[in-house]
């Protein structure tokens, strides 16, 4: 059933990181400037851990002109988790796996649950963001009707392969593909790009170990599903071919009936 | 025959991970319940589902009676596996890995679906998950469509 065309709430798409960020609130009455001030967030994310400017504290890490200890206070937390994920990954999640340090798999989908809170701080109840092909929502689209979040199919840009309903109390949804930008993801342990697997979907409490997990499970091509497997709270859903996608029973339980 | 020595011949199976060489070394060490003909013997995966997660084969260079059997099933964190594998004569001539999956809390399986169903559009979806798009391509993304119709 197709809605009636939303009225109320806030609605604004901007880049940052060089991606295009949505922000969908669907509560009445929350001040406009709490946009700004989430949007701002996601801003200040890109300047200290952006791997493209030169005075990122990441780049300036990277360069050795940092030392870590001098660096944001965010950054070392950031850069801590990045590491016990790299170990509860085995390895797989690796933010140096290009051989420059490289943080971006974690920091969108982290600076993403950042300006969650901040509008969340504000009163939001109901909302959704989108950055870049990574999803967070809270609540419900509309009173009882719940988010709906479409899995890109990975061979046909307009249409999805799958449906998400989302529980009102959140969800983050992450993909890894190759299918936007080539080959970007490399398998550590070999410096070359997986094979067996075309997108990897994990859905859970927080979009930056979501975006994590979805990195590295894509890492592992044809191993991913059975490794998905074992990600406690976070749900997964693998597309190895067209006609043969593998989904977790957290997954099934997400998938519209 | 060793246990190291089947595992050095697997390998150019390119199944190469170690739990497959501890499961090859069980089948190994339990040679008698091979079955005695070259029937594939027929899982009995219940109410579950099973999945063929890889299968390798060679030619053998050996002849002799081909009998095919079952390791014990596999209990990892994520599923029951199970590895088949086929000897001609005395020669190892096929692995394959059999997953046994469900939906039982205490597998933590994987479901396989056949197929992914499709949506023509996106009028029943609000926001896409998909693989990082850049502002560039942005344009040309479901996700676009959506947001424009969201503004209205």
């Amino acid at each position: 059933m197709a809605d009636a065309v939303i009225t109320g709430g806030l609605h604004r798409v901007e880049t940052v990181m060089g991606i295009p960020v949505g922000i969908d609130v669907r509560d009445d009455g929350i001040d406009p400037a709490a946009l700004d001030r989430a949007f701002a967030h996601l801003h200040a994310a890109d300047e200290a851990f952006s791997p493209y400017r030169a005075a990122s504290d990441v780049r300036r890490l990277d360069a050795g002109t940092l030392a870590p200890p001098d660096a944001r206070p965010e950054v070392r937390v950031v850069l801590a988790r990045c590491e016990r994920l790299r170990r509860a990954t085995g390895g797989w999640f690796d933010v140096r796996a290009t051989g420059r340090l490289d943080p971006s798999g974690f920091v969108k989908g982290w600076a993403v649950d950042g300006a969650v809170a901040v509008l969340r701080a504000a009163g939001a109840r109901n909302l959704c963001v989108h950055a870049g092909g990574d999803v967070r929502v809270l609540g419900d689209r509309a009173p009882g009707r719940p988010w709906r979040i479409g899995v890109q199919h990975p061979r046909e840009r307009g249409r999805v392969a799958a449906v998400l309903h989302a529980p009102p109390d959140g969800l983050a949804v992450a993909t890894s593909g190759a299918y936007e930008r080539g080959a970007h993801i490399v398998d550590p342990r070999t410096g070359r790009p997986p094979s067996g697997v075309l997108s990897v979907t994990v859905a859970g409490p927080e979009l930056g170990t979501a975006d994590a997990y979805a990195t590295a499970a894509f890492a592992m091509g044809s191993d991913a599903p059975a490794w998905t497997a074992t990600l406690g709270p976070y749900a997964a859903l693998t597309i190895l071919a067209p006609g043969r996608v593998l989904s977790t029973p957290g997954m099934d339980a997400l998938r519209a009936a | 025959m060793d246990a190291g020595d089947l595992a050095r011949r697997a390998a150019p199976l390119a199944i190469a991970t170690a739990g497959v060489a501890a499961l090859l070394h069980s089948v190994r060490a339990r040679p008698e319940p091979l079955p005695p003909d070259a029937s594939v013997p027929k899982i009995e995966a219940g109410p579950t589902t099973k999945t063929i997660r890889g299968v390798s084969t060679r030619r053998p260079t050996a002849t002799g009676r081909v009998r095919s059997g079952l390791s014990d099933a596999f209990t990892t964190p994520f599923s029951f596996i199970q590895v088949r594998v086929t000897f001609t004569g005395r020669e190892l001539t096929r692995v394959e890995t059999v997953e046994m999956t469900g939906t039982g809390a205490r597998t933590q399986a994987i479901n396989a679906r056949a197929e992914p169903r499709l949506r023509a559009g996106s009028a029943d979806i609000d926001v896409v998950t998909g693989a990082t798009y850049s502002s560039q391509s942005y344009r040309k993304a479901l996700q676009s469509a959506i947001d424009k119709a969201r503004h209205g």
